[in-house]
């Protein structure tokens, strides 16, 4: 067994809107000099830390975990996961 | 999104040739059930929805009252029920925020919030629990951000919502007469498109709330922005104020292509309109997405060239989208274009007016046998009966939901939620109240009477509070109307709140039908939610402390009415019996009476009788005073029953009121005066809530203890998954 350290990532769908993004970048980024910036998306990070196997089921558990519980709505949201061994 | 065959047939024959893919867009948002009410419209004609105090004005999206000294008070009920099933948190805010623009459309400002929820049941039930915590979330963050108060509303849990959200949300709103807006336009004004940006999100979301909520298919997710809906609202009110609007309407369900078309029918004018002029979201979306996208915190607005600069100025200021999509024409065409390429020609009377359907009905098969009674066991303990009523979903206190609420901010709420009806102080001096009131257990055992029982139980709650109920508000959610089954009790019910609003002469001043509400298991339970709206001209009745000694009075018959109620639903499992029915004359005495008596002020409250009978409505008030009750059955006036039917039949236009015992002889004169079945059953004192009958103790409950259980059933259940009793 490996401690594997994997981080959550969820955002809203591509096309779905993002008001805190968009204010973030309307009314902070673009008011000051950073002219080059086009957009801004938040997204909220669950880092895991956990206990497997290997890489493979490290990833598995963990979307497992955030089907079941919930941890966030297929409907509006999609999940990133990105796992790192320790 | 698309028409049905013999609705495309029409449509060509209306516009003799083929319409184009936006024109076909346009046309089925605008003909789906949500937008065109096409198999309600023909029959709400029956309501009436005139009376001294209501103000008709084309084009309103809510209902407009005179409450007097130049003052009016808006009114509307909205549902977001499809979109709250899919994204609970998202479609509730969203939900609120659609009935907060119908308030602004008229003029007026927003300045209450009501909601109604169901699910399934939250005991066995994960996802009906998950649906709940994330809708209440979603009102409370919305609703708040907004700095309108959200004064009531009620919860309830049935199987029947299996999967499933209904999520109602009434508004009221207030303002001055003379700043109404008077929907018109002149020659040569253009349109203005307001407020946030068109984006994919919603898309095909007025046909999507017309179809059943198929597992998979549910794409129409709106994000709330509760932020840029403060900044319209106090946009718009600063341009009425300088009266820079000629027209507005709401962009809600439908989209671009309901508000033009409704806006142009409503007006009698034609608009030519530029999809390259929306601010969009996304750079490329098609002319079809813009006219349907159903993007939240927006609205149009009619303008003249000349007040443009100063409505772009105050939109600058609040920092909120503003662009002239399109012209106003005397043609009576709903003309869409993009650049110079027309994608889009029809007549506005066409798209806004779809043919009305006359579906037939037939009476339900269930029905038949459904008044019939089942013997059950006889209840040994009734203390532990009560204690698990009182555990349960329906009657636990909701202090969980509506302390997430803010409900006092703008300093108007005088009678705070928790009570029958919240008041809410007026600047001329009067007060107003309102509720919301709905019972799918006793619909869907007589639709009739059920839909009156819930009229009358809202009118009953804002009575209580010393108003006077001046209009109504009714949202009738049924399931698929093209079933004549279930058509036949959307008839019943609809027929049912004519008579009693007829009777007492309360116009329907706005309402909603929601229809194709089904679950993966079938039809919900015919749900009609009835708001009230009373008014004040005095002062309000403010509940006082209850003391030792004070004195517990019933006005109303208890009769034999346990269909549909939470003891036989609840604690037998029994769907059945015979629902409470009202006495027209009898609930039009009693509440005379009680108004009389509050104007006279001699009472420290009332409370009317409802949900789990005489049994949880004397408890409720026990535990709210922290005072305890002993209550005499055999005094109760009505036909001599059983314990058990006395303590939990629902039977309507039952009052309870507590008062010092001084009091008592001025009482009983108003109430034989005016003829009305009373009797005085209890003394309040001491931290027991008792029950006897035959001076037999039947019921005894620890104040403190029931007090505990009640007051945190509900959370312990939603949170920590957690049964009390």
């Amino acid at each position: 067994m490996t401690i594997f350290q994997v981080n959550v990532t969820i955002e809203n769908k591509p096309g779905i809107s993002d008001p805190e993004g968009q204010t973030i970048l309307n009314d902070l980024v673009l008011k000051g000099t950073h002219k080059t910036v086009s957009n801004i998306k938040t997204a909220k990070m669950l880092k895991f830390t956990i206990q497997e196997n290997d890489k493979k089921s490290a990833q598995s558990k963990v979307q497992e975990i955030c089907d079941e519980l919930r941890i966030y709505n297929p409907m509006v949201s999609i999940v990133t996961i990105d796992v790192f061994e320790n | 999104m698309s028409l049905e065959e013999q609705e495309l047939a029409e449509l060509k024959s209306k516009i003799g040739r083929d319409p184009t893919s936006t024109e076909l867009q346009i046309v089925a948002a605008e003909w789906s059930e949500h937008c065109s009410y096409k198999s309600s419209k023909r029959h709400l004609k029956m309501l009436p929805m005139d009376g001294p105090l209501v103000i008709n004005e084309k084009g309103y999206d809510s209902g407009v009252l005179d409450v007097g000294d130049g003052y009016v008070v808006t009114a509307h009920i909205e549902s977001h029920n499809h979109p709250s099933a899919v994204e609970p948190y998202g479609g509730a805010a969203t939900g609120v925020g659609g009935v907060i623009r119908d308030i602004l459309s008229a003029g007026t400002r927003p300045i209450a919030i009501f909601d109604g929820l169901r699910f399934g049941d939250i005991e066995t039930d994960l996802q009906a629990r998950w649906l709940f915590k994330n809708a209440v979330t979603g009102i409370a963050d919305y609703g708040n951000c907004l700095g309108i108060p959200t004064i009531g509303g009620e919860v309830e849990f049935d199987e029947c919502y299996k999967n499933y959200a209904l999520v109602d949300v009434a508004a009221l709103g207030f303002g001055k007469k003379e700043n109404l807006i008077k929907n018109h336009a002149k020659k040569d004004d253009i349109v203005v498109l307001m407020g946030g940006s068109t984006g994919r999100d919603g898309i095909g979301g007025s046909q999507f709330a017309s179809d059943s909520l198929e597992s998979e298919d549910r794409s129409a997710v709106q994000i709330p922005d509760p932020f840029i809906e403060k900044l319209i609202i106090e946009a718009v009110l600063q341009a009425r104020n300088d009266g820079l609007i000629h027209a507005m309407k709401d962009l809600g369900g439908g989209g671009l292509s309901c508000a033009i078309s409704e806006t142009a029918d409503a007006l009698d004018i034609g608009i030519e309109m530029d999809v390259d002029k929306v601010h969009t979201r996304e750079s490329d979306m098609t002319p079809d997405e813009i006219m349907v996208s159903e993007s939240q915190e927006r609205m149009l607005i009619v303008t003249s060239k000349i007040k443009l600069k100063k409505l772009e100025e105050i939109c600058k200021k609040f920092r909120i989208g503003c662009s002239v999509i399109g012209l106003v024409k005397f043609d009576n065409q709903v003309h869409i274009k993009k650049g110079e390429k027309t994608v889009a020609n029809l007549s506005a009377d066409v798209v806004a007016n779809a043919t009305l359907l006359d579906l037939p009905s037939k009476e339900p098969s269930y029905l038949k046998t459904i008044e019939d009674e089942q013997k059950f066991k006889p209840i040994s303990d009734y203390s532990a009966l009560m204690m698990k009523l009182l555990a349960s979903p329906n009657i636990a206190s909701k202090i969980w939901v509506y302390g997430q609420y803010d409900h006092e901010v703008g300093i108007r709420t005088v009678v705070k939620p928790g009570t029958d009806a919240s008041v809410l102080r007026l600047d001329n001096g009067k007060y107003l109240s309102a509720k919301i009131d709905g019972n799918p257990k006793q619909c869907y055992i007589n639709p009739r009477e059920g839909a009156i029982g819930c009229f009358e139980e809202a009118c009953r709650n804002v009575v209580c509070t010393g108003a006077k109920p001046i209009g109504m508000l009714d949202h009738l959610q049924f399931g698929n109307p093209k079933d004549p089954e279930i058509f036949w009790t959307f008839l019943e019910s609809l027929k049912g709140l004519t008579d009693f609003a007829k009777f007492f002469k309360i116009p329907c001043v706005g309402g909603k039908v929601s229809l194709y509400n089904e679950t993966p298991t079938g039809s919900i339970k015919p749900t009609p939610v009835i708001g009230v709206i009373g008014l004040i001209d005095k002062k309000p009745s403010v509940p006082q402390k209850i003391s030792q000694d004070d004195c517990l009075l019933i006005i109303g018959d208890t009769k034999n009415e346990l269909g549909g109620s939470e003891y036989f639903e609840y604690i037998h499992k029994f769907v059945g019996g015979k629902c409470p029915t009202v006495n027209f004359e009898d609930s039009k005495k009693h509440m005379t009476s009680v108004l009389d008596i509050i104007d006279k002020n001699l009472i420290k409250s009332a409370h009317d009788c409802s949900k789990g009978g005489l049994a949880v409505a004397v408890s409720e008030i026990c535990m709210t005073n922290q005072i305890g009750c002993k209550v005499s059955l055999d005094k109760v006036p009505g036909e001599k029953l059983d314990v058990d039917r006395i303590l939990f039949s629902e039977s309507h236009s039952r009052y309870l009121l507590s008062f010092d015992k001084k009091n008592i002889s001025m009482i009983e004169e108003i109430l034989k005066k005016n003829k009305v079945s009373f009797e005085q059953i209890g003394q309040f004192g001491g931290n027991q809530i008792q029950f006897t009958n035959a001076s037999k103790l039947i019921i005894d409950l620890d104040l403190k203890k029931a007090h505990e259980i009640w007051l945190h059933a509900l959370p312990n259940l939603v949170l920590h998954g957690k049964k009390s009793v």
